[in-house]
């Protein structure tokens, strides 16, 4: 009798602890309740909502395309970051220390005003104009009379570079930090087995570093989700954007940020929960091998 | 000897960093079946010799040939010497994300060009003769240090290579261990395996040994049968190290 009071005490106890730490996800999901609940009832609110959520499939879009970009591009740079070899070493840090060091927002403008502009009128004159054209959706029976223009393509891919770019170099060094994280007599093993070096990358160094450096990516992913909302600045239809548009418009600033920051705390908020969950079971497994 | 080596060293010095001799003018050859132990003070460069076989390191100067082919050559593929040549190590090195049955395989299909069931029935019969064919699905973090450095040793034998390495194979291994894995390099032995081993372990060495090769500061001391070393040692250096550890 006594020991099962015991038991069932610790087991409160170990509830308690557990919630104890998780006090500022029920405050959230409250807070979350509370606003899903006023937005529901509330018709300034549900017109802020409406306006601004057109906007999550571009914010989403420039996310995954950005990240899936980002992902090889930082990759390659890592490798090259680790490289022997004294040009492609240089090259990869030059890049790196580039992109590190201009703001994103800096990086943007840039890539919407100078570098898209002056890369299509480089493909204007060359012979590569009609299929460019096609490929970004111009009237096919236009193509013939006319150019291709910067207006012709869509702001969303204006912009595509400048963030994969800017993580690009960020995930390189996620990646370094992640190949360096694994031994050096992993690769003598594996070259002594008479791998080659691509091999050994292939098959033994990167799948142990990529696994090791999954909850630094998934950070990476929520940070880039955030920087979308920069994208407003060169009048890319996100959600940010949209906000910034109707609260001008109807003077309705306290609905349309609320909106917003509603948008932003769940999806970042999610993503962070399954990186943490992540990262706590990558730990496990190791423990266990 | 009539038969020429299967590896040759001539003269080889390697420098670390430019100042840090490791090895100084150490000639050394090893005739196929043979079992070559070298011992030393840590420093000595014995496991530098040793990587140097299989081209870890790269020799400044002086000619390495392994098994007819010129390694100190710049047109030579290393990676095909590599796979004739087994290496284990003193941390064993085992990939840690595949399991005792995967580590021994991979090698076998990336390098061998086997295919699965082949490099699979390879890689069971390896683990069968290390002992420990109950551990297939096992992964190494699960496993003790010898069974570790067990799957190790399988891992270079499933490559049929014709010389086996073994870098201070049981300096990082429990005492109770130790046994275990030189159980399986002394049967390694027996077979007529070209064996070079660089081992604090005496016994090993008088038991398996053909040669002994006694190095200190980058020099070859020494070399002679184990008998002979043991019995009657000719330097001073090697008389005072054999005074500390046996």
């Amino acid at each position: 009798m006594v020991s099962s009071e015991r038991s069932s005490n610790r087991l409160i106890k170990q509830i308690g602890r557990r919630f104890s730490r998780r006090g500022w996800l029920l405050a959230f999901f409250a807070l979350d309740l509370l606003i899903i609940y006023s937005i529901s009832n509330n018709e300034k609110l549900i017109d802020a909502w409406s306006f601004v959520i057109r906007g999550i499939g571009v914010t989403v879009q420039i996310t995954i395309w950005a990240f899936l970009f980002a992902l090889v591009i930082g990759l390659i740079t890592a490798l090259g970051r680790i490289s022997k070899n004294v040009l492609i070493y240089n090259i990869a840090t030059f890049y790196v220390e580039i992109f590190r060091g201009l703001p994103l927002l800096v990086i943007i403008l840039i890539f919407a005003f100078v570098v898209t502009p002056a890369i299509v009128d480089w493909i204007a004159q060359s012979p590569l104009d009609d299929l460019a054209q096609t490929i970004f959706g111009a009237n096919p029976e236009t193509i013939t009379t006319t150019v291709l223009r910067t207006r012709d393509i869509d702001s969303v891919w204006r912009i595509m570079l400048a963030f994969a770019l800017t993580y690009g170099a960020f995930m390189s060094e996620v990646f370094r930090a992640g190949i360096e994280s694994i031994g050096h007599g992993q690769m003598e093993a594996a070259r002594s087995l008479g791998m080659t070096y691509v091999q050994a990358m292939r098959f033994i160094v990167l799948p142990q570093a990529v696994r090791n450096v999954l909850p630094a990516l998934a950070n990476n992913f929520v940070f880039l989700l955030k920087d979308t909302s920069l994208a407003s600045v060169v009048a890319v239809p996100e959600i940010s954007q949209l906000t910034r548009q109707y609260s001008s418009n109807n003077f309705r600033y306290p609905e349309g940020l609320l909106v917003l920051s509603f948008i932003y705390a769940n999806l970042t908020i999610v993503l962070s929960t399954i990186a943490n969950y992540l990262e706590i079971s990558l730990q496990a497994e190791k423990r266990e091998g | 000897m009539d038969k020429s080596p299967i590896i040759s060293m001539k003269n080889i010095s390697k420098t670390f960093g430019g100042f840090v001799q490791a090895l100084r003018e150490v000639s050394l050859d090893v005739y196929a079946g043979e079992v070559v132990v070298i011992i030393g003070p840590s420093g000595s460069g014995k496991s530098t010799l040793l990587r140097c076989i299989n081209h870890l390191e790269t020799a400044d100067t002086g000619e390495i040939w392994v098994d007819g082919i010129h390694l100190t050559h710049k047109s030579t593929d290393i990676n095909k010497i590599r796979a004739e040549v087994g290496m284990v190590f003193q941390q064993f090195n085992l990939f840690p994300h595949k399991t005792a049955l995967e580590n021994v395989m991979l090698a076998q299909q990336v390098v061998r060009k086997r295919d699965r069931s082949e490099a699979e029935r390879v890689a069971r019969m390896q683990l069968e003769k290390v002992g420990i064919p109950e551990k297939a699905d096992v992964y190494p973090a699960k496993l003790s240090g010898g069974q570790q450095q067990r799957v190790a040793i399988a891992r270079a034998l499933a490559m049929d290579p014709k010389i086996m390495l073994f870098d201070e194979p049981t300096s990082a291994l429990d005492p109770e261990m130790i046994k275990e894995v030189l159980d399986v390099m002394l049967d390694l032995a027996k077979e007529g395996m070209t064996m070079v081993v660089v081992t604090h372990e005496m016994g090993f060495a008088r038991a398996a040994a053909d040669r002994v090769v006694f190095m200190d500061e980058g020099r070859k001391i020494e070399e002679t049968t184990p008998v002979a070393l043991f019995e009657n040692p000719e330097h001073d250096r090697l008389k005072l190290f054999l005074s500390k550890i046996l």
